[in-house]
């Protein structure tokens, strides 16, 4: 019924004389094809990965009521309630304060067995409809994980997309008990500590911090991972004042420091339109707190606009 | 920001304070606060990074709900009594919202949540006119508000004195540690505010001197985070030995001078037969007292981990003249 309606046919729709000029008719029928739930509920209903059916279910319907699993949920969430309480009376983050002042290095993620991954996502741009592809495992030995995949910068054949080709691993936002939001404090650290080792690509390593308005949610800081491509381990130590500041891959203008307070996540994106595989291997993520280090921004920040 | 701006800014916070002690008739005082509170918005978002952007509206939202409810509070006592005169506040309902909207201007529990979250995102001097300077005018007020029932007070107060002292127990922050300090405090001058209004005064203006050297010394030392802290001594030697005393002044410890006002407002509850809430207030102080006892101990008792490049900044940074000639 869809294919037959052709664009004569459409342009009997009231204030239509517009879609004559529409070249690709699946969008547009696409649009105007009756659904069993509203518009609304569809689109507001979270992020649909290409090529994944379309849910066409009333939100309500696609929740899957487990009386056992909501048990399991529950017992879990107030365990680590219980869990948090107790830690404060251990001290701050449920560290000792002298462990605190006395902590000069501290490990973040490590890679230590399949469990690791769950803290882990990845993407591509296969979201958006490319061709590259990307994978984590484990390494060998339980010791590291390993990020390979083939990175491939043809752009999607969707008419609007020009440009494509990246893949990238972020961590998962730490969660506290009922799902309440857990940020890193890093302050008492000032260099980010890596150890990895690539295959000579160069990486992008964003860190996302917490931030307020809705705006600034693709606010991220970001700095280069130049990967060296031998066998020998690589220990990359950059400090914090090197992030700059960049809105969904942009570098902006205003520029500040990094506020290591509430830190959510950390991600390594490749990006460097060179087509062919990739490996990325990532013994541990740390930090440290480099005495030597005592720069607060590297970057000058210049006056835009005239005094007021 | 230019000179001329600033300040017109730091008259404005001025004008505004002294315009609400000034007055008598409720519009004025509410506009005095509504001077200060724009005053210092400017001031709050100088470095434009976006933790100061959020502290700020946080600020901001806090305020202005305080200050309608204040206005709608004095526009309904107007309307029951027929009075504006701040002196001749006698409808319960006005007087309670009155004291709950002035209670969340100045931060107390259980309208608190604001105050650490804003502090976290200033600098250590925009946060020094927040902790005291900003305080005046509310206090002011809540000061000539005469009081029906010293029961709203004291939930105030001994909420606001447990609120401080837990909230503060695993600070490492010292700009929240700072502002847990200053709720636990406002809460012993709201407690005892009903039965010796000067005891508040003694209190106030104890607190205003220990809270503006504690903000100097950090200033001092560029110190926001206890861990720096603990690496302050070699920056300055001497105020490194001299800030412990204003930390366990702050914590009511005797003889010093924060020790006087609590012993006063102890004994004062005690002769008015509240026993209990004078014992709850001393013990839910403790927690405090755990927090001050803490930084003194990072600042001045121990030795962490550090290069010998870092040992070096006393000798080399002259401008601070608190060593010996």
């Amino acid at each position: 019924r869809l294919i037959q309606m052709s664009l004569p046919n459409i342009s009997r729709v009231p204030a239509s004389r517009l879609l004559r000029s529409v070249r690709d008719l699946r969008w547009l029928l696409r649009s105007i094809a009756p659904l069993a739930v509203p518009r609304r509920a569809l689109t507001q209903m979270g992020y649909r990965r290409p090529g994944q059916p379309r849910e066409d279910k009333p939100p309500w319907w696609r929740v899957k009521f487990d009386l056992s699993k909501g048990l399991k949920g529950m017992k879990r969430h107030f365990q680590l309630l219980k869990e948090e309480f107790f830690a404060e009376f251990v001290g701050p983050m449920g560290k000792p304060i002298i462990e605190h002042m006395l902590e000069q290095n501290q490990v973040v993620w490590e890679f230590r067995g399949p469990h690791s991954l769950q803290e882990w996502t990845i993407s591509c741009d296969r979201e958006i409809g490319g061709k590259s592809e990307i994978y984590l495992k484990i390494g060998k030995n339980n010791e590291t994980c390993l990020l390979y995949g083939t990175l491939c910068s043809d752009p999607p054949k969707d008419g609007e997309t020009r440009y494509s080709g990246y893949c990238t691993m972020r961590a998962k936002q730490p969660l506290a008990s009922f799902d309440r939001k857990k940020y890193h404090d890093w302050s008492s650290f000032n260099t980010l500590h890596l150890r990895i080792r690539g295959d000579g690509r160069p990486w992008m390593i964003n860190i996302i911090a917490e931030t307020y308005y809705t705006h600034q949610k693709d606010d991220m800081y970001s700095y280069f991972l130049y990967t060296r491509g031998g066998p020998y381990w690589q220990d990359v130590k950059i400090p914090f004042s090197k992030f700059f500041l960049a809105h969904r891959g942009r570098v902006q203008d205003d520029q500040h420091r990094l506020w290591l307070d509430k830190i959510n996540a950390i991600g390594f994106t490749l990006g460097d339109k060179a087509d062919g595989p990739f490996q990325l291997e990532i013994d541990f993520i740390g930090v440290c707190k480099d005495y030597a280090h005592t720069e607060d921004f590297a970057y000058e920040k210049y006056k835009r606009n005239p005094e007021v | 920001m230019t000179p001329l701006i600033y300040s017109t800014l730091i008259i404005s916070l001025g004008i505004g304070t002294t315009l609400t002690f000034a007055s008598t008739h409720w519009y004025l005082a509410w506009m005095g606060i509504e001077i200060n509170t724009l005053a210092i918005i400017p001031l709050m978002t100088q470095s434009h990074s976006p933790r100061a952007t959020e502290a700020t509206t946080k600020y901001f939202f806090a305020q202005a709900t305080a200050s309608a409810t204040l206005l709608f509070a004095a526009t309904s006592n107007a309307f029951f009594t027929g009075s504006w005169d701040i002196l001749q506040t006698n409808n319960p309902l006005s007087y309670t919202l009155m004291t709950l909207a002035l209670a969340m201007k100045i931060g107390l529990a259980p309208l608190h949540s604001w105050m650490p979250e804003v502090m976290q995102g200033l600098t250590l001097l925009t946060g020094l006119i927040l902790s005291t300077w900003q305080k005046l005018a509310p206090f002011c007020l809540i000061y000539q508000i005469q009081p029906h029932s010293p029961n709203l007070f004291m939930a105030l107060g001994l909420l606001s004195i447990v609120a401080g002292g837990w909230g503060g127990f695993n600070q490492v922050q010292l700009r929240k540690i700072l502002a847990y300090s200053s709720i636990a405090h406002l809460g012993w001058m709201v407690l005892i505010l009903s039965f010796s209004p000067p005891l508040t005064l003694v209190a106030f203006s104890t607190y205003l001197m220990m809270t503006f050297s504690l903000f100097y010394s950090f200033m001092m030392t560029k110190t926001t985070h206890i861990n720096s802290l603990s690496t302050s001594w070699a920056k300055i030697p001497t105020l490194t030995a001299l800030t412990p005393l204003i930390l366990l002044s702050l914590g009511g410890l005797p003889p010093l001078t924060g020790f006087l006002p609590k012993w006063m407002i102890l004994q004062e509850l005690t002769k008015q037969d509240l026993a209990l809430v004078a014992v709850l207030a001393a013990l839910f102080s403790l927690f405090s007292l755990y927090f001050y006892l803490r930084l003194s101990y990072t600042m001045t008792l121990t030795m962490p981990p550090n290069n010998p490049a870092g040992t070096l900044p006393w000798r080399l940074n002259p401008s601070h003249n608190t060593l010996p000639p």
